[in-house]
């Protein structure tokens, strides 16, 4: 190994060709968005350097607080519904007691697999104020809970993150059910021979163990969530109203549909400062204390 | 066996990744084929004389598929050498063409509205078409009522027109009106009235697919035209403010009349086929849409379809026969860095052309931007709605613009997320007015 690191020349080789497309495909798009960011700026042309306004304009609009908040909303939603749900039903399925866990284990990929308009419209029909099945099911339990889901400017984020929350938590479930069983079973045994329930071994186990796993997915969920588009562009184009937007629907909407590039830039340079915050953050909450073996 | 299976399955997923990303010309023509038209049936012409013109056009729906497949079947016998490849204009406020233009990749010919006219005039991405309007004969034919919609406000024309100037109609159901003895409605008290008695009798006063933005901002244009004539053109243009006593006034009449349940539940979230449906099953009493619904209104209802004026403010009624909608400068527009700049222009002038015979001799549209020849028939009579409006023009004082004909596209943003805002019951006027006059007063600055 130590042979192989002092070959300067093939780690060149091997590495080069990744970091020239990520330069090219990453980096120098990032870089634009900064720079584009302090220009007034229809798209086309070069557009007019203002300095810093766009950022001055974003801080006072209400619209940006808006979004903002639409924004850690949805990745709060999202982030504890499928890191919850999806702990649970792994843990269940590795369970070798239970039966049909194969079907189970495929089941609660399925939604993973659908297109995401496909999702989108199904849970529109779900919403439907008139006919969708939720409304229908609080009739038919008896609860006058009748609503307009997508049509509450207070709620409609809520219901939207619900959609994504729950698309998305098989790729959540499929990651921890991998780390699951990852986890050599003579530690469970030895915990059972120790007289830990099962809920203890899992808590004194799987939780430390997987502790990489969930910084993984936490990081999918929280910047996932905050940079959440496509749910909100199909199912309310942001609305009723404004009360949908999240901050890259703002970038959309300032870009393409204001021709304001310069503006909806400034915000997606925010939101690139955002999510970089977020794993730093996260990062550092799942920080390893240097253990004795050395790792 | 299973590393054979594997390289197979891996093999196989190659070859049709390499085949899908293939730029196979013959898959292209095949996918538009119902929309290209060669003259290769025309044996006097040969390959090397055809010419390709890429367009970018709506193909959606009859109102667009017919004018359009229409235009293809008149060129390739006066143009045989010209070969029209279409790009379906897609639905997505114009991102497709900006992108084309942001990467020089702008189609020959492309539809246009004019906030982006606007937009491309700054950058070089737009012909201006003075001369070929000329040369081709399409001032001459145009109609005098449709100079509006021809020419910019810089005096130059960007886009040949392919429909006449186009109203917000306000449509009702008179056999549901009859069977409910309600009036129909002239005064805010008699729409209050008429709102009250089809919510008691669980029908939705008016069915509006306010998920599309443009329809709650023709609603609210609707409501300020019964206060200012002018409706949003006059805050478009800059020349007024939310704040001004008819436009407040008017935010509060549409936020009352939210309150009044003239609307259904989830208004925001219905599309416009689930409006549509809702008015055309009788659940609904009145429909708003654009003119262009008269045919299927009338496929639809028959004589129970109709449209009726505005209902009228006390002390406004001067406004009574002001309407919403009404044209602007936007069509069919030509890239300048096109190579075959010249044909384009001409090929646009004619297709406009034929777009307004399409339109007049099957969608019963007889209000276009230019003359069709005496010789050409609708193909059935007029709808009587129709009829009803190419009589009325007349006595039409004045008209506004629809969302896609506003020139200011910060205004446009604005006004079409707020007066979707205002279609929910707990958005207050106050907030409308407040957010509405912070755009207009950026704008002016």
């Amino acid at each position: 190994m130590k042979k192989f690191f002092g070959n300067k020349l093939a780690i060149l080789v091997f590495t080069l060709p990744t970091l020239i497309i990520f330069s090219l495909m990453v980096f120098y798009p990032i870089t634009q968005v900064f720079y584009k960011s302090l220009f007034k700026w229809n798209g086309l042309g070069s557009g007019s350097f203002i300095a810093f306004d766009n950022f001055l304009r974003l801080f006072d609009d209400k619209l940006f607080f808006l979004s903002n908040k639409n924004g850690f909303i949805f990745a709060a939603i999202i982030t504890v519904f499928q890191l919850l749900m999806a702990t649970v039903l792994a843990i269940a399925v590795s369970t070798l007691k239970m039966k049909g866990r194969n079907f189970f284990r495929i089941a609660y990929f399925i939604p993973v697999v659908l297109s995401v308009t496909v999702v989108c419209q199904l849970w529109l029909s779900i919403y439907n104020s008139d006919y969708g099945l939720l409304n229908r099911f609080f009739e038919t339990i008896g609860l006058d809970y009748r609503q307009n889901w997508l049509a509450d400017r207070k709620h409609a984020i809520y219901a939207i993150a619900i959609v994504n929350a729950w698309q998305w938590m098989g790729y959540q479930f499929a990651l921890i059910l991998a780390g699951i069983k990852s986890i050599p079973t003579s530690f469970y045994e030895a915990a059972q021979i120790d007289g830990a329930t099962p809920v203890q071994a899992h808590m004194k186990i799987t939780m430390p163990l997987l502790k990489e796993t969930y910084k993984f997915c936490l990081l999918i969920s929280v910047t996932g969530g905050i940079k959440a588009f496509t749910e909100m562009f199909i199912m309310t184009s942001g609305g009723p109203g404004t009360s949908s937007y999240t901050l890259t629907y703002m970038m959309y909407s300032s870009a393409f549909r204001s021709n304001e590039f310069g503006y909806g830039l400034a915000a997606a340079a925010i939101l690139v400062l955002e999510c970089l915050m977020a794993i730093l953050v996260i990062n550092f909450v799942f920080k390893s204390e240097p253990t004795v073996g050395g790792e | 066996m299973k590393k054979l299976t594997a390289l197979l399955l891996i093999f196989t997923l190659l070859l049709f990744s390499v085949v899908g990303c293939s730029s196979d010309n013959s898959k292209t023509e095949e996918t538009t084929a119902a929309a290209v038209t060669t003259a290769e049936t025309q044996p006097e012409s040969t390959e090397a004389e055809m010419v390709t013109l890429k367009i970018y056009a709506q193909y959606s729906d009859d109102d667009t598929k017919i004018p359009y497949d229409y235009a293809v079947v008149e060129l390739a016998k006066d143009y045989p050498n010209v070969k029209l490849e279409l790009d379906i204009q897609a639905q997505d406020d114009g991102v497709k063409l900006q992108t084309y233009a942001a990467t020089g990749n702008l189609p020959d010919i492309f539809q246009v509205g004019l906030s982006q006219i606007e937009t491309f005039k700054e950058s070089g991405n737009i012909m201006i078409l003075d001369d070929a309007a000329k040369s081709t004969g399409f001032l001459d034919r145009a109609v005098p009522s449709a100079s509006n919609i021809i020419y910019n406000e810089d005096g130059h024309i960007y886009a040949f027109p392919y429909a006449g100037n186009e109203l917000v109609l306000w449509y009702y159901n008179k056999a549901l009106f009859e069977q409910y003895n309600v009036k129909v409605p002239e005064t805010y008290e008699e729409l209050l009235t008429a709102i009250n008695t089809f919510n008691e009798n669980d029908i939705i006063p008016m069915s509006i697919f306010a998920k599309e933005k443009w329809i709650t901002t023709a609603m609210y244009d609707v409501l300020a035209t019964r206060f200012d004539s002018d409706g949003i053109a006059k805050l478009d243009a800059g020349k007024g403010k939310a704040s001004d006593e008819a436009y407040a006034k008017a935010a509060e009449t549409l936020n009352e009349l939210v309150k009044a349940g003239m609307f259904a539940d989830g208004a925001t979230n219905t599309n416009y086929d689930q409006a549509a449906s809702l008015f055309y099953e009788g659940k609904a009493a009145m429909f708003l849409n654009g003119q262009w619904e008269i045919q299927a209104a009338t496929d639809k209802l028959g004589e129970n379809a109709d449209w009726m004026w505005y209902p009228v403010m006390p002390g406004y009624e001067n406004n009574k026969f002001a309407l919403s909608g009404g044209g602007a400068p936007g069509g069919y527009a030509v890239n300048p860095k096109s190579e075959h700049k010249e044909l384009a222009a001409e090929v646009a002038a004619y297709i406009s052309e034929k777009y307004c015979e399409a339109k007049y001799m099957y969608r019963g549209n007889p209000i276009l931007a230019v003359k069709v020849n005496e010789s050409i028939k609708p193909e059935t009579p007029f709808p009587a709605m129709m009829e009803k409006l190419d009589n009325e023009l007349s006595n039409i004082t004045s008209t506004t613009k629809f969302a896609w004909g506003l020139g200011n596209p910060l205004f446009k943003v604005a006004i079409e997320d707020q007066s979707q805002f205002l279609m929910t019951e707990d958005y207050t006027p106050a907030e409308f007015i407040e957010e509405l006059d912070k755009v207009i007063e950026r704008m002016n600055q």
